[in-house]
């Protein structure tokens, strides 16, 4: 799955991967996986199939209003996504001075370029966690969440949960 | 550099049926949420959604019936949260709704 967003960010059709053999994945998805042989010798490798996201759409914690933006924490995959996908959508618990990307300019996880949208939503990650904003999973909410979901009611759950902030 | 502020209104009809979404965070942890949660107020349908660690952003997306493919690595809440309920219901059974490409 990373290598498919490391090809798209990187241009290329397709990447190498390693550690796929004796997956039944390889087989079962030849949509996603194809095995080749390496035009460097005999060997064989698997390949997965680049992924371009039309959107990578990302909570972060500070961005500016040009969409330079940092993570606290653990990032994950949000500057791979960021970059694999045609553009971004930040929303962001607060817009800060460009100055704050100044100070520390090494700690930008997505630059301006690659975003075409910002908006300022903090809350944004609720009912789950961001830190360190918010530090546990408001409990009520997620069994609301999950009752909603088996009724089929996830827009009216979403409703109430945006509280005409949409 | 060029400003781009908008609202969440304005940032959600940005997406369009068909599109392929990357969805950041992971889990429970730092989820588009409240986005993902806007975009279900919205006809938009036939999403694919892709990420290593989907969470519950993503769920909402499968739970809602908008999104009907996705790539991932593991999709869960992980922790006390557990499974991920929208993508399950949306994948499991004799006749699942949504497709699941996983690649570790």
């Amino acid at each position: 799955m990373i290598h498919a967003l490391r090809a798209g960010a990187y241009g290329i059709p397709f990447m190498p991967v390693g550690g796929m053999w004796g997956s039944d994945l390889v087989a079962l998805r030849p949509e996603f996986f194809q095995v080749m042989k390496s035009p460097f010798g005999d060997e064989e490798v698997v390949c997965v199939k680049a992924l371009v996201p039309d959107y990578a759409i990302l909570h972060v914690q500070e961005a500016d209003v040009y969409g330079n933006a940092r993570i606290l924490g653990p990032s994950y995959q949000d500057a791979l996504m960021a970059r694999a996908a045609k553009k971004v959508i930040l929303t962001t618990e607060r817009i800060v001075g460009t100055y704050r990307m100044q100070e520390e300019p090494k700690l930008t996880a997505i630059p301006h370029f690659l975003v075409e949208a910002v908006v300022e939503l903090p809350g944004g990650a609720k009912h789950g966690i961001c830190y360190p904003e918010y530090l546990t999973v408001d409990w009520d909410a997620h069994k609301a969440y999950q009752k909603a979901v088996k009724a089929d009611e996830v827009p009216q759950f979403a409703a109430k949960m945006l509280e005409g902030r949409l | 550099m060029k400003e781009k502020l908008m609202s969440l209104s304005q940032a959600v009809d940005l997406i369009k049926d068909g599109m392929l979404l990357a969805v950041g965070g992971n889990g429970m942890h730092r989820n588009p949420t409240l986005f993902s949660l806007a975009l279900t107020q919205r006809p938009v349908k036939e999403l694919k959604v892709c990420g290593a660690a989907p969470g519950i952003a993503a769920d909402i997306l499968f739970a809602s019936g908008q999104a009907d493919t996705a790539y991932f690595g593991f999709f869960g809440l992980e922790n006390e949260a557990g499974l991920a309920p929208g993508m399950r219901k949306a994948m499991e059974g004799d006749e699942p709704k949504a497709k699941a490409i996983e690649g570790s």
